[in-house]
C-alpha cells in the first residue's frame, strides 16, 4: 500500500472553470494526493502534496497597431509557481524550467487553437501552480537521512505540465476560443518496483524488455515522492477524439534495453511505444474529466443566457 | 434627465435599450449615477452590483490547504479571490550584524523579519498581465501593507526568536562558595538568541474585483492565524539550529490583535459625472454637489472614484475601537464627520471579520 498512487488506472482531478471573472476564460485543476495518505499524520514535512493550478486566458485581444501582420492569432504562454509551491522556495522571477515548461504548453496548445480565424489578434495563456509536485524522492530525507537519495530531480515537472495541459485547455474553451478538440495531458513512467522479486499484476507484465527485468514496473500519472528511482517518463498531449498527439516529453532511460549495444534499437522503440501508450492512456481518462467540466460550463451558460431574455 | 436614462429593461421600450453592461461600458460614469440617485423618493439607493452603498461583501476563508507552507489560506471577497503562504526560514545570527537584536522594540523592523510581497500579474485582471513591469497598484499595495504589518506591531519580536540558554557551568559552584552567589545565579539563566524565523508572505491574487488591499491584509491575517512553526533549538555540539518535525511540538503565533481594514470608494459629482457626462454635470451642479461613500467597492466602482478611505481599526474586547491607520487620498469630498460614520461602519465590519478568522460563531 502506498506506494503507488495507481497502476492501472490514472487519479482523476477536480476542474472547474469560471474562477477569475474578469479573465476571459478560466479554470482550475486539483491533483489531490492519493487515497492512502493518512490526513492525521504527526509530523509537519507533507506527505504527499497535491497539484493544484489556477490558469486564466486573455484574450483575443488585438495586437497593438505598431506590430506587424500576422495571419495567425499570437499566443503566449506563461507559468509562475507560487514561491510556496515546492519544498525550496521559489523565486520571484520566472526561472529556466518555468519558461521551458511554458514553451512545452504552447506547442501542445497551439496544435488545437483554429489560429487562423484571428488575424491580427493575441491571447495571453496564465498559468499560476499554487502547490507543485514533489520532484524526487524524499522519504529518507524526512526520517533525518541523507540528502539527495536515489537518482535526480526534475520528474515533478512532468506531472506539472500534464496538468498546465488540461488545465489550459479547460481555459481556452471556457474563453470560447475554437478549437479542434480539447486536449489532455497525461504521464506515465517505468519506475523502479520497491519490492524486486515480486511478480507483477496481469497487465503489467506484457512490456518488452521488461519482462525479464521484474524490478522495473510501468505506472500511470506516477508520484516522484513516493518511488525511490524513477527511470524514464513521458508526458503527452492527447486529443482523443483526432487521436493526435501535440506534445510529446520523454525523458530518462529505458531499462533493459541499453545493456544490449548490438542491436538495441528494436526493443528501445517497443519500450518507447508502450510508455507513450500508458501516457495517452492516461489522458484518456483525464480527458473524461475535463470534457464533463466544458460540458457543465457551457450548460451554465447557456442557462443563463436563455434566463437573460 | 439622469431618470430617463435609467436602465430599465422592463419599461422602456426593447428597440432602443442597451443592455446593463452595454450601458456600463459606453457611459459609465451616469450609469453608476442613475442608480445612486434613484428617480423616485421611495426607491432606496442601490450600487449597480446590488448593495447599498453601505453594505460590505460576504467574506469566505478557506485556511491550511497548501500542504508547503507553514500557514496558508484562501479570502474571497465576491469575485475578488486571494492566496496567502506563510513559509518560515531561518535567519541565523550569526549571520546578522552585532548589536542588530538588541532592541527589541523595531527588532522586527530592523532584521526584516517580515518579508510580505504582493503578485497580481497571475493574470487576475486583463490589466496586470505577466511580463510587464510591476504596476503601479502592485508596486504600492506591497508598500502599503509592509507599512500595516510593522505599525500594527501584530507579531512580536520574541514570538520569531530562537534562544538558547546554556546549561550551568560545573565550575560555578565553586565560584559561589567563595562569596559571588547573587551574580552566579543570575549568569546562566541569561538566554542567547541565536536565530530568527523570518516570515516570509507572499499574497497572491487569484481573481481581482475591486478592494484589493482589504483582501490581502485580510489573508495576511488568516494566514498568519494558520502559520504553525515547527520546534526550532539550538544544538551546541553541532553548532546549528535543529526543527522537530513532530507537529505536537510545533506552535502557532501569538497574535493579540486583530486589526481589519475597511477600504470606501467615494463617488462625487463634482468630480466624477460633472468631468465626463455633460448633461448631468447641469443637472447635479446646480446645488452643492453629491457624493456617496460606497464601501467595499468593487472594480467597475473603483475605476470611477477618485478619492478613497482605508481605514484599519482593532476593536479589542470590552475595549474602545482603536484606529490603526487612516488613509485617505484623491479629494476633499469627504469631512470630518463623515469619516467618523465610515469608522463606525469598520468597527461593524469589525465583528463580521473577527467571527470569520478567531471561528466565532
Amino acid at each position: 500500500m502506498g506506494v503507488y498512487r495507481c497502476i492501472d488506472n490514472t487519479l482523476l482531478p477536480v476542474l472547474k472553470t469560471g474562477l477569475t471573472p474578469s479573465a476571459s476564460g478560466s479554470a482550475y485543476l486539483e491533483l489531490s494526493p492519493s487515497a492512502y495518505t493518512n490526513e492525521t499524520s504527526p509530523s509537519l514535512v507533507p506527505s504527499s502534496p497535491a497539484l493544484k493550478l489556477t490558469c486564466t486566458v486573455h484574450g483575443p485581444r488585438p495586437l497593438p497597431r505598431s506590430a506587424p501582420f500576422t495571419p495567425q492569432i499570437q499566443l503566449s504562454t506563461h507559468i509562475k509557481f507560487a514561491p510556496f509551491a515546492a519544498r525550496q522556495r521559489r523565486g520571484y522571477i520566472r526561472d529556466a524550467s518555468e519558461r521551458d515548461l511554458a514553451v512545452h504548453l504552447e506547442t501542445a496548445i497551439r496544435g488545437i487553437i483554429i489560429g487562423t480565424r484571428w488575424p491580427k489578434s493575441t491571447v495571453e495563456v496564465v498559468i499560476t501552480v499554487l502547490e507543485g509536485e514533489e520532484d524526487r524522492w524524499w522519504g529518507e530525507e524526512s526520517r533525518g537521512g541523507t540528502t539527495g537519495v536515489g537518482n535526480v530531480g526534475g520528474w515533478g515537472m512532468m506531472n506539472v505540465l500534464a496538468g498546465c495541459i488540461t488545465v489550459a485547455s479547460a481555459a481556452i474553451a471556457d474563453a470560447g476560443i475554437d478549437c479542434l478538440d480539447l486536449v489532455s495531458g497525461g504521464v506515465a513512467a517505468i519506475v523502479k518496483s520497491p519490492q524486486s522479486g515480486k511478480k507483477l499484476p496481469d497487465g503489467d507484465t506484457d512490456m518488452a524488455g521488461i519482462e525479464e527485468n521484474n524490478q522495473w514496473q510501468l505506472v500511470l500519472d506516477p508520484a516522484p515522492s513516493e518511488h525511490q528511482e524513477i527511470c524514464a517518463a513521458c508526458v503527452v498531449g492527447y486529443l482523443s477524439a483526432r487521436d493526435e498527439i501535440t506534445e510529446l516529453w520523454l525523458r530518462g532511460n529505458i531499462p533493459g534495453t541499453t545493456k544490449s549495444p548490438t542491436n538495441n534499437s528494436q526493443p528501445q522503440m517497443a519500450g518507447v511505444g508502450e510508455l507513450v501508450d500508458k501516457a495517452v492512456e492516461a489522458a484518456v481518462a483525464v480527458r473524461l474529466v475535463l470534457g464533463e467540466a466544458v460540458r457543465e460550463a457551457a450548460e451554465l451558460k447557456v442557462g443563463q443566457n436563455s434566463g437573460d431574455r | 434627465m439622469a431618470a430617463a436614462k435609467t436602465p430599465n429593461p422592463a419599461a422602456s421600450p426593447p428597440s432602443l435599450s442597451f443592455p446593463r453592461a452595454t450601458f456600463a461600458k459606453l457611459s459609465p460614469h451616469p450609469f453608476l449615477l442613475a442608480h445612486l440617485q434613484p428617480s423616485t423618493p421611495d426607491t432606496p439607493v442601490r450600487r449597480p452590483n446590488g448593495r447599498a452603498p453601505s453594505q460590505f461583501r460576504v467574506p469566505q476563508k478557506h485556511a491550511g490547504s497548501l500542504s508547503h507552507a507553514s500557514g496558508s489560506a484562501v479570502v474571497r471577497l465576491g469575485d475578488t479571490a486571494v492566496v496567502c503562504g506563510v513559509r518560515g526560514e531561518i535567519l541565523l545570527a550569526s549571520n546578522v550584524g552585532s548589536g542588530a537584536g538588541n532592541d527589541s522594540d523595531g527588532e522586527v523592523q530592523a532584521l526584516g523579519l517580515l518579508v510580505p510581497n504582493v503578485e497580481l500579474s497571475t493574470g487576475c485582471s486583463p490589466a496586470h498581465l505577466p511580463g510587464q513591469p510591476p504596476s503601479p497598484l502592485a508596486q504600492t499595495l506591497a508598500s502599503r501593507l509592509q507599512t500595516l504589518l510593522h505599525t500594527a506591531n501584530l507579531i512580536g519580536a520574541d514570538e520569531l526568536r530562537i534562544t538558547y540558554t546554556p546549561p550551568v557551568a560545573v565550575s560555578d559552584d565553586d565560584a559561589g562558595a567563595s562569596g559571588e552567589s547573587p551574580a552566579t545565579a543570575v549568569a546562566p539563566k541569561k538566554e542567547e538568541v541565536k536565530a530568527w524565523w523570518t516570515l516570509y508572505i507572499d499574497v497572491l491574487f487569484i481573481s481581482l474585483d475591486g478592494n484589493p488591499f482589504d483582501s490581502a491584509w485580510a489573508s495576511i491575517l488568516a494566514a498568519l492565524a494558520d502559520t504553525r512553526l515547527p520546534h526550532a533549538y539550538w544544538d551546541p555540539d553541532r553548532s546549528c539550529i535543529l526543527c522537530d518535525d513532530a507537529i505536537a511540538n510545533s506552535r502557532s503565533l501569538r497574535m493579540q490583535k486583530l486589526p481589519v481594514a475597511s477600504t470606501f470608494a467615494v463617488y462625487s459629482t463634482k468630480h466624477g459625472a460633472g468631468r465626463r457626462g455633460g448633461e448631468e454635470d447641469s443637472n447635479a451642479g446646480a446645488g452643492a454637489p453629491s457624493k456617496w461613500a460606497l464601501a467595499d467597492p468593487d472594480a467597475f466602482e473603483e475605476g470611477l472614484c477618485r478619492e478613497s478611505l482605508t481605514v484599519v481599526v482593532d476593536c479589542l474586547e470590552g475595549a474602545a475601537p482603536t484606529i490603526v491607520m487612516l488613509e485617505k487620498h484623491g479629494g476633499a469630498a469627504v469631512g470630518g464627520g463623515e469619516i467618523k460614520e465610515l469608522i463606525r461602519m469598520s468597527t461593524e465590519r469589525w465583528r463580521v471579520w473577527r467571527d470569520l478568522l478567531k471561528g466565532n460563531p
